[in-house]
């Protein structure tokens, strides 16, 4: 430590900016200069093309052009000969994906991912654009703008679905001087806002409208919106640097550069300092006008951060951020912050001084702040002996305190890990803690895989307690469509090794993959390590397994499940294949039945008849005739029954094909008849009562219409056997109080139901003395005690029940029976102390 | 009066499945922003009922309520929201309802809540009516409502019937996703025993979805609050719920209709005699102090522990107006007035005590209950024969004879072949052709055969000791109290799956349809690796080991697939209560039910 770590600061009014190198590239004869440069912001890849707008010399290379990625460590990742169609090739840059996006002349839009393959079909901005040309190009985050030849704006904002988008046409003769853009997540409208330099002021375009916002700084060379998209700075043509806030209403900064030529590239350095780069001279210009120059003999692409910018040359990666206020107070010369006490009490007690101890003395009131700006500083470094260092300190300071909370110091161990471990040349990824937090781990670990770097990916999930399923699922379909010529039993082999670390994981997603790349039997085979039928059946439905979908769901016993295979294999394969898959699988031939029942009547009895199951297509047939019954419900006199009966004989034919349902066809037989018979009563009398009535029904109400001899052929007919009919009769009878056509019919023969019924049809209409006349009849005098007492006739019931033995059973019951009531007693009680809303 | 039922004691916490119910009821109210009008499923009415108060709705933004029906809404109101069963029949109410308004160019939006889930088929036929693109979609995922503190039902009033008849068995799996919802909740359950096809058939889907559930983060965490969960299918045991329940809360049940926890009585029974006053419902659970006390009982015995409270009461009345005001110490007035709290329970109880003697000191209610008597015991086929035949002549309501015929049959191993015909055709002769389907339908679900094998019953009622003897209804000490002699089989399948296990009974048990199982679940020793061959291994049989070690009892989950009655929820009740019991009983079912209901869904209305 001999030299200050703060004498490579520059100071810009009150604050503090450290350039450091990163990297120095790997890379070899790599000239900037001639090359197009993308570079993808946190951290991430570059790519380069040579630049055919540019005279070059071609050294000992191709005369076609390579589009080349590397690592922001300069590690080539894919370069491949350029041979696109769509003329000279415009721009190119990196969506918040890692999508490169290359426009060509045309407006055709290619799309590659960080391999350098085609990640999703190209787009085209279409036919005004293919005939105008592409003049200029932004790419931002997550769409691009381009500048016709006309002069014409086109925009597409949204990359999953793009849609070209022409925004209001500026009507400019010449080209603008400068172009930006207003993101459309900062703009009012919510829609996308590109300023143009033209004359001396700027114009807001937009998809609704051109505004002009009549300004008189310009002509401006060149515009940058801050990254918060609440300033713009401007250059103008006579070498000021403005500052001005979006709407141009205010202006923040005023600086004279002393330069006549618009730099090459102006960028923010997070939200307060400005990079203009000429060649040769880099100039830093800080917020209140204060400027630093940093001389360069190369090239240089400046590449802005959430929190700093990368300064790409064709030897280093180097980062310029403002510095954090816990670097600053430990490190500034002269610091005796109690962080910078804290750091040098360390350093005391490492070389056994007792200053150590006086040091701690000194801010022991102060120093939980002190390890926090102690963890707080090793975040912000690149170099791993200083993390340690500032690690140390805190941890040693942390001794002291009794309540620091633990999980700081924790966490950042947690967080250097894993930046050190992406930002590791190899791999290339120089993120700074502050990065991290914006792009979020889960983000990092996404870009990992894309990459291919699964094993760090997933160690790096593992460590931060994050799911794994995402890593392992990923690199399983890498693996797959890198593993073409691996026969499918081994590769299933490596990829359920690896699977099995999670055991939620959704082997579906493997095997719709191993589906997408042609490879069935595999994703087969992975389909049967998926514990979740929901997941297994839609996919081996697309898969064309239609009877393996219904085996897996019906195996589930999620009904919707089968259903969902059902309509599926349904609507795919022919009827009688359809009807044959079912057929043998009770749960599915259920469930089709019980849909088919409710919504295809007709298909169910194809569906029966292909099965040969007359008797079921019997059910229906009965069915719709009830149905078709229930349908005319305003019957004016007599409805005619003709199709019904005609279903129901259809039905009792059908019936009658299977020996098991003699019984179902006679009753169908019998049903139809009695339907006629109904018909012509309903005919007859000119009274729609009959029709869907039962038999015995049927019976009563002629008996009770006096119609005796219809009853009397019903009973015939139908062979109602006597005892019902004496029940029919003798209530029917009651009904209408013909009491002597009572009398009469007791007395035609024995009845075959003794004399009860008649006993109980008069008590029904309060017929005393009809009832007494049967009840001597009564042979049992059990039954003869309960009428007597029915009719309120105690003494003669209790005369009666003393010839009886009581059942057993009864006796046991009629102590249930008689709960000889506690009301009242209670009524009595209520009613004396008549509270009121008691009751 | 709260129909909600405290939930304050029960053995597990329901509190806070009903809460999680709550929550999510306003998650899917408040989906739709501003003032909306809910059009209820009417079979759900009664369900959310017993899980939020009536002002939950408003204060969600429901403006108006309307029972779901084939008439337009009659609303002017914007957002409409419905919250219906997933039902062909439904969605077709549904469909119409929406075309009328899109007709009209109302512009309205429609939301459809499916409860529990959204399924394939209502999408189907949505989409077949052309509305499936103009409405938004939603569920909510209401499965098991906490009727008591220890009943849970489903409220699938036709479960029974489509499992059993039409082989859709949806059911089962809405079962088995609220057991395993359950589980997470209360740990996965160590001891599961089942008996009946629909209780294999349960069991495995809950394996599977244990197997598709994700060991780190759910129920493998808790631990277990159920010890043992035993599954009964309703089809082991048709016998109890056709006989005619004899408890207090059972015929409460059988003559005035207990649903959704409420009975809706005629104010004549409570004593009004003004006219004009409507039907009051009143909620019958156990935050009714008195009604905890007299639900379980014999009916036998109903009037009596009323008459001796009324006594009682007398007898404090008597002091206080007899003794004068000298003689009373203030703090004697406070504990008479506190009792006097009691006296609306004691009047509503009497009221409707006395409406139920009314039924039940009838000869005919008498020579029915001697007639089911006599079928349990197996005696005299031929009296119980006529006895139906005679029913079916003198055309008594339909359920009501179906009751017999079935509990005639179930008990003689079938009707004899001569019968089996005869009684067919004379019932569809008396009832109409249309029961053709009825009589299918009953003898699909083995409510209803023809005498083929031997019959089993008598080994059955003596090997499981069915019918008890000398039981005092007012003293009981064994559960067949519940019917007057009669211990319900799947109770006493019950008792013996917990002392002793199945294994001893196997020979009775092959008697009884479908098989019987007795496994063990949860967590493999080995913890962190869990094997993808399942989970569930066999296990031995866990006997009546002490099932804690803490004192603590055990909760046993009773779950009956495809109903459970009232009487044998009282018989569990009594069994929890009995000296030396180690366990708290919790009954979770698809449907409370009666024969009465059971067989309504049997019935097939032309």
């Amino acid at each position: 430590m001999a030299v200050s770590v703060a004498a490579e600061w520059s100071e810009l009014y009150n604050r503090f900016y450290r350039k450091q190198e990163i990297y120095t590239m790997c890379w070899q004869n790599v000239d900037l200069n001639r090359h197009k440069v993308a570079c993808s912001n946190f951290g991430g890849p570059i790519a380069i093309i040579r630049d055919d707008s540019k005279i070059v010399q071609l050294r000992s290379e191709s005369a076609r052009a390579k589009l080349m990625i590397y690592t922001s460590s300069g590690v080539l990742i894919k370069s491949y000969i350029w041979d696109r169609p769509g003329g000279r090739l415009v721009n190119l840059g990196w969506t918040a994906d890692e999508v490169l996006l290359v426009l060509m002349q045309d407006g055709t839009v290619y799309r590659y991912n960080i391999h350098g393959e085609l990640a999703q079909k190209k787009f085209s901005f279409g036919k005004e654009v293919w005939d105008q040309g592409v003049a200029e190009c932004i790419i931002w985050g997550t769409g691009l703008v381009c500048l016709t030849e006309a002069n014409q704006l086109w925009a597409v904002t949204n990359l999953e679905d793009p849609q070209p988008i022409k925004l209001a046409d500026p009507h400019l003769e010449e080209p603008p001087h400068c172009m930006a853009i207003v993101e459309p997540q900062f703009t009012v409208s919510g829609n996308l806002e590109v300023l143009l330099a033209v004359g001396t002021s700027v114009l807001v375009v937009d998809a609704d409208g051109v505004h002009d916002h009549n300004l008189l700084i310009g002509p401006l060379q060149k515009m940058t919106v801050s990254p918060n998209g609440t300033f713009v700075a401007c250059f103008t043509h006579d070498g000021r640097l403005l500052v001005v806030s979006i709407d141009f209403s205010k202006t923040l900064v005023d600086f004279d550069t002393q330069s006549g030529l618009p730099p090459e590239q102006l960028v923010w350095c997070g939200l307060d300092a400005l990079l203009l780069y000429w060649e040769e001279t880099l100039m830093m210009v800080g917020p209140y006008g204060d400027s630093v120059r940093y001389p360069y003999d190369e090239a240089l692409f400046l590449i802005p951060e959430c929190d700093g910018v990368r300064i790409l040359s064709n030897t280093y990666m180097e980062f310029l951020e403002l510095l954090s206020e816990a670097t600053v107070s430990i490190f500034k010369i002269g610091s005796t912050t109690p962080a910078a006490m804290l750091y040098d009490a360390l350093d005391h007690f490492d070389k056994r001084s007792s200053k150590a101890d006086e040091n701690i003395r000194l801010i022991m009131s102060s120093l939980p702040e002190a390890v926090k700006a102690c963890i707080d500083a090793a975040g912000h470094e690149f170099d791993i002996s200083q993390q340690r260092t500032l690690m140390r300190a805190a941890a040693y300071g942390r001794a002291f305190c009794s309540q620091f909370p633990r999980n700081k110091f924790k966490d950042m161990c947690r967080t250097l890990r894993v930046l050190n471990a992406v930002r590791r040349f190899e791999i290339g990824i120089p993120l700074t803690v502050q990065q991290l937090e914006v792009l979020t781990p889960q983000v990092l670990i996404a870009r990992l895989v894309n990459q291919h770097r699964h094993l760090l990916a997933f160690r790096i999930s593992d460590h931060l307690g994050l799911g794994q399923e995402t890593v392992l699922i990923h690199w399983a379909c890498t693996k797959i469509a890198a593993a073409s010529d691996v026969p499918d039993n081994l590769l299933l082999e490596m990829l359920v090794e690896k699977l099995k670390e999670c055991p939620m994981i959704s082997y579906a997603v493997v095997a719709a993959n191993a589906h997408r790349k042609g490879r069935r039997k595999l994703a087969a085979m992975l389909l049967d390590y998926e514990p979740r039928s929901s997941e297994q059946v839609p996919l081996l439905t697309s898969m064309g397994e239609e009877e393996r979908a219904l085996v897996k769901a019906i195996e589930s016993g999620d009904t919707d499940l089968v259903y969902f295979t059902i309509f599926h294999i349904w609507s795919q394969k022919p009827t009688q294949e359809f009807f044959r898959i079912i057929q043998t699988r009770p749960l599915a031939r259920d469930l089709f039945i019980v849909y088919a029942r409710e919504s295809e009547p007709e298909l169910l009895k194809t569906f029966y008849v292909s099965g040969g199951q007359p008797q079921c297509c019997a059910e229906l047939f009965l069915r719709e005739s009830w149905n078709s019954g229930q349908s005319i419900t305003v019957r004016q006199g007599s409805a005619l029954q003709g199709p019904r009966v005609k279903l129901i004989e259809q039905a009792a034919e059908l019936y009658s094909q299977t020996k098991d349902n003699s019984f179902e066809a006679k009753a169908a037989e019998e049903h139809a008849k009695l339907l006629k018979v109904q018909q012509d009563l309903e005919a007859a009398t000119g009274q729609p009562i009959f029709v869907d009535s039962s038999i015995s029904d049927t019976i009563r109400t002629c008996i009770t219409l006096g119609n005796n001899r219809a009853a009397q052929r019903i009973r015939t007919d139908f062979k109602v056997p006597d005892k019902r009919f004496y029940w029919l009769k003798i209530f029917a009878l009651a009904t209408i109080k013909n009491w002597e056509a009572l009398e009469k019919f007791s007395k035609e023969k024995k009845p075959p139901v003794g004399y009860k019924p008649f006993v109980e049809a008069c008590i029904e209409e309060d017929e005393k003395d009809e009832a007494l006349k049967y009840i001597v009849k009564l042979s049992d005098p059990q039954e003869r005690a309960e009428a007597y007492e029915k009719l309120g006739m105690s003494a003669e019931a209790a005369n009666a029940a003393a010839q009886t033995k009581e059942s057993e059973i009864l006796g046991r019951l009629k102590a249930f029976g008689q709960n000889s009531p506690a009301g009242a007693l209670f009524d009595s009680l209520r009613d004396r102390l008549s509270l009121p809303g008691v009751s | 009066m709260a129909q909600i039922p405290s939930l304050d004691h029960a053995p597990i916490n329901l509190v806070a499945l009903r809460e999680q119910a709550q929550k999510e009821l306003i998650q899917v109210l408040s989906s739709v922003r501003g003032k909306k009008v809910l059009i209820l499923d009417p079979k759900l009415s009664g369900p959310l009922a017993l899980i939020a108060q009536p002002t939950l709705l408003k204060e969600n933004g429901v403006e108006n309520l309307y029972h779901l029906s084939a008439d337009p809404v009659p609303s002017e109101c914007k957002n409409v929201l419905y919250l219906v069963r997933p039902r062909i029949a439904l969605m077709k109410l549904i469909s119409s309802q929406i075309t009328q308004d899109n007709i009209q160019k109302l512009q309205k939006s429609h939301t459809l809540v499916f409860c529990p889930r959204r399924t394939i088929v209502c999408e189907k036929v949505l989409e077949e009516e052309g509305i499936l693109n103009n409405v938004t979609i939603l569920e909510y995922p209401l499965h098991f409502i906490p009727f008591d503190e220890d009943v849970l039902s489903l409220e699938l009033d036709t479960a029974f019937k489509e499992t059993k008849v039409d082989g859709d068995l949806s059911a089962i799996w809405y079962l088995a996703r609220a057991i395993t919802l359950l589980q997470s909740q209360f740990g996965v359950i160590p001891n599961i025993k089942g008996k009946g096809k629909a209780a294999v058939q349960v069991a495995d889907i809950l394996t599977r979805m244990q197997r598709e559930q994700n060991p780190d983060t759910t129920a493998a965490a808790v631990t277990p609050e159920i010890d043992t969960m035993i599954l009964i299918d309703r089809q082991v045991d048709l016998v109890t719920p056709m006989c005619w329940q004899l408890t207090y809360e059972g015929l409460i049940d059988e003559f005035l209709t207990l649903s959704n926890g409420a009975v809706e009585l005629d104010p004549s029974i409570m004593g009004i005699t003004q006219p004009g006053v409507k039907k009051a419902k009143v909620p019958l659970n156990s935050s009714d102090k008195l009604y905890r006390e007299l639900r379980d009982l014999n009916f036998g015995v109903v009037g009596q522990v009323l008459r001796n409270k009324a006594t009682s009461m007398k007898q404090d009345y008597n002091e206080v107006t007899g003794g004068g005001p000298q003689h009373q110490s203030v703090s004697e007035l406070k504990d008479f007035v506190k009792k006097l709290n009691a006296l609306p329970e004691l009047t509503r109880h009497t009221n409707i005590a006395q409406h139920l003697s009314t039924y039940t000191t009838k000869s005919k209610f008498l020579t029915r209950l001697s007639i089911e008597q006599t079928l349990v015991e197996g005696q005299s086929y031929d009296i119980s024969f006529e006895y139906v035949e005679e029913m079916i002549h003198r055309q008594e309501p339909l359920t009501s004879v179906l009751r017999l015929l079935v509990l005639l049959s179930l008990t003689s191993g079938g009707l004899q072949k001569k019968h089996f015909d005869y009684l067919r055709r004379e019932f569809l002769h008396a009832y109409g052709f249309e029961h053709l389907f009825t009589l299918s339908n009953l003898e699909k679900a083995g409510l209803l055969r023809k005498q083929e094998a031997k019959n089993s019953w008598q080994n059955i009622k003596r090997g499981l000791k069915l019918v008890v003897e000398d039981q005092d209804d007012a003293n009981p000490t064994d559960v067949s109290y519940v019917f007057s002699g009669y211990a319900p089989l799947s109770i006493r399948l019950v008792q013996q799956a917990l002392k002793g296990g199945w294994k001893a009974v196997d020979d009775l048990l092959k008697l009884l349809p479908g098989q019987s199982f007795d496994k063990k679940q949860g967590v493999t020793p080995d913890h962190g690796v869990p094997s993808r061959e399942g989970s569930v291994r066999e296990g031995s049989v866990t006997s009546d080991s002490a099932p804690a070690v803490d004192g603590r009892r055990a909760v046993v989950l009773v779950v009956f697939i495809g109903g459970v009655t009232f009487a044998e929820i009282s018989a569990l009740r009594f069994l929890g209560a009995q000296e030396g019991m180690k366990y708290d009983f919790v009954v979770a079912t698809t449907k409370l039910i009666n024969g009465t209901t059971l067989l309504k869904s049997m019935v097939e209305e032309g």
